[in-house]
């Protein structure tokens, strides 16, 4: 389903953070931002959801720690018993260790993966840019034309007054 | 938001009723404190100096983690930190007072390091390291380094509030590089002659790094309580914000971390090795009531301020990050009393009378130093370049 997007293109950071300010103070819904680099305050303005990442590393760690946990226990005590220096089998602080790297293993590349997975960045993704110079100097403001309160011509007045170089309407 | 008139003090921002009602509340305890010190200096035994000990190495860690702050934040050219500074400026005036109490402890009452008794006789090296004169002497030079660093430090960030020179600045990025260099030294070799030589027999190489570990941890817990102390009073009322407090969590959180890495490193190699002179210190403080203290302990300075950190909301919400940062004090407390207490093998595990009074005295030394070291200069370094940055600061 296509939707229909409003783009501005802007020159300065602080023309960024205001408009989308002003973006959001309307009601209307930003679909994406983008910036050549991270710009203080953007997310927040712009009001994204909190990223669920954390979740997936705190997660993917858990799993890690849980299953190498167990494996450790399984190796050396069920499966085949080793006596190392009088130890008992089944020596906890022996498995510390390597329960921690594969913690840290799991949970930090598996959330590196996870994030390629939901940012769609697979190899040989072409990169979609809105303009072709918000990995440059510019940035762009993408807001959704399906809103009922949403108006073409407010929009471009409202990209006007914080100095847009550019207004724009496409189907996505 | 604050103005940036040079004489931005405590007096005139601090609300002053309120702050009264602490101040008594820390003038009482040190009273407390006084008596304790009094009276256990008379009729105390080990575990009165044992306890005094502790308190002492407490405030100078804490005295010491707010001089590496400040060194860390010069050496790194962080921003976002600086108009946090005065509260570890200010810790680093709790030098001498917990100096002057590790002195007593070691003039007044050396039997607490059995290698002082004519029984023990030691060979070689540990016979050259180990005697009286030169330990004694150590000990003055490790506060005097400690003191006179931190009072540079002070003083040249206290002499840019007048001036507004940078060259201050500057100045002070030497004095951290140095400072930070004979600070690894000095801590390492204070923990190991002050706590690790109760039990001279036994050794760890790693000890040092224990001991700084959790000197840091309880110096951020006491730089968030601090900072939330002089917001609520009113002087620091638009200078810090969640951003500030989830940076200091950040740390925090690193550095109870960090001690728990460090804990089951020692931990884990004395009992893997297993080998006799090592494994003694560990058997007994794994076994019975001090085992269950072990365990506490590391609830205290790992498991609860891990978990409870680890979501950014909790850092950025200044009641559960204070309530955090007490546990992590607690538990410093605790640490150190397991490091010190059970080196006398007939020692119990409960704490005494003598551990609670000086605990409340440490409180009140705490409290009124810091607020004396407040008075001295502004609340925040109102001309440091780097002063506008931390305030607009974003994550």
């Amino acid at each position: 389903m296509s939707r229909r997007i409003f783009m501005g293109i802007f020159e300065r950071e602080e023309d960024i953070l205001g408009a989308a300010r002003a973006v959001r103070e309307r009601g209307w819904t930003i679909v994406d931002i983008h910036a050549p680099y991270a710009v203080h305050g953007l997310d927040k303005v712009a009001g994204f959801a909190p990223s669920r990442l954390p979740w997936i590393c705190f997660a993917l760690g858990v799993l890690g720690a849980g299953l190498k946990m167990w494996f450790e226990y399984w190796t050396t005590a069920v499966s085949w018993p080793i006596n190392v220096s009088g130890k008992p089998w089944d020596s906890l602080p022996a498995f510390i260790p390597v329960t921690f790297e594969v913690m840290v293993l799991l949970a930090g590349v598996g959330t590196v993966i996870a994030f390629l997975l939901s940012a769609g960045l697979r190899p040989g993704k072409r990169a979609v840019l809105p303009h072709p110079r918000v990995t440059d100097d510019r940035f762009a403001l993408l807001i959704e034309e399906a809103d009922a309160v949403f108006s073409p011509v407010e929009a471009a007045a409202l990209c006007a007054k914080f100095h847009a170089v550019a207004t724009e309407e496409y189907e996505a | 938001m604050m103005t940036t008139s040079p004489t931005y003090r405590l007096e005139e921002t601090a609300d002053i009723g309120l702050a009264q009602k602490w101040l008594s509340l820390f003038r009482v305890f040190m009273l407390v404190g006084a008596a304790t010190l009094v009276a256990g200096a008379l009729l105390g035994g080990d575990r009165f100096w044992s306890g005094l000990l502790l308190v002492s190495v407490f405030l100078v860690g804490l005295g010491l983690a707010g001089g590496a702050l400040i060194a860390f934040e010069y050496l790194s050219g962080a921003g976002w930190s600086v108009a946090v500074r005065r509260v570890p400026e200010a810790m680093t005036s709790f030098l001498p007072w917990g100096g002057l109490g590790v002195l007593l402890v070691l003039v007044l009452h050396p039997s607490l390091y059995p290698w002082m008794s004519h029984e023990h006789h030691f060979a070689g090296f540990k016979a050259f390291w180990l005697n009286r004169p030169f330990f004694l002497a150590r000990a003055v030079a490790y506060l005097v380094i400690w003191i006179g660093f931190t009072r540079l430090l002070v003083r040249n960030s206290r002499q840019q509030d007048l001036t507004g020179d940078a060259r201050c600045r500057q100045r002070n990025v030497a004095v951290s590089a140095a400072f930070t260099v004979l600070f690894a030294l000095t801590v390492w070799l204070a923990s190991v002659d002050w706590l690790m030589s109760l039990e001279p027999e036994w050794f760890s190489t790693i000890y040092g790094v224990l001991f700084f570990s959790g000197l840091m941890s309880s110096g951020l817990a006491t730089v968030v309580l601090f900072g939330l102390w002089l917001r609520r009073l009113g002087p620091w009322r638009g200078v810090i914000n969640e951003e500030h407090l989830q940076d200091l969590g950040k740390l925090l959180l690193t550095f109870c971390t960090f001690w728990a890495y460090i804990w089951f490193s020692q931990y884990m190699l004395i009992w893997y090795a297993n080998i006799p002179e090592e494994t003694g210190y560990y058997i007994h403080r794994v076994r019975g009531a001090w085992g269950s203290l072990t365990i506490v302990n590391l609830l205290l300075n790992w498991a609860i301020p891990f978990f409870v950190l680890l979501p950014r909301n909790n850092k950025r919400n200044s009641r559960i990050i204070g309530q955090v940062a007490v546990v992590v004090l607690v538990g410093r407390l605790l640490d150190l009393y397991l490091m010190i207490v059970p080196a006398n093998r007939e020692a119990s595990a409960l704490p005494d009378a003598w551990v609670v009074g000086l605990t409340l005295g440490l409180i009140g030394v705490a409290g009124t130093v810091f607020w004396r070291a407040m008075k001295q200069a502004a609340v925040v370094p109102v001309r440091d370049p780097l002063l506008g940055e931390s305030l607009h600061y974003h994550q």
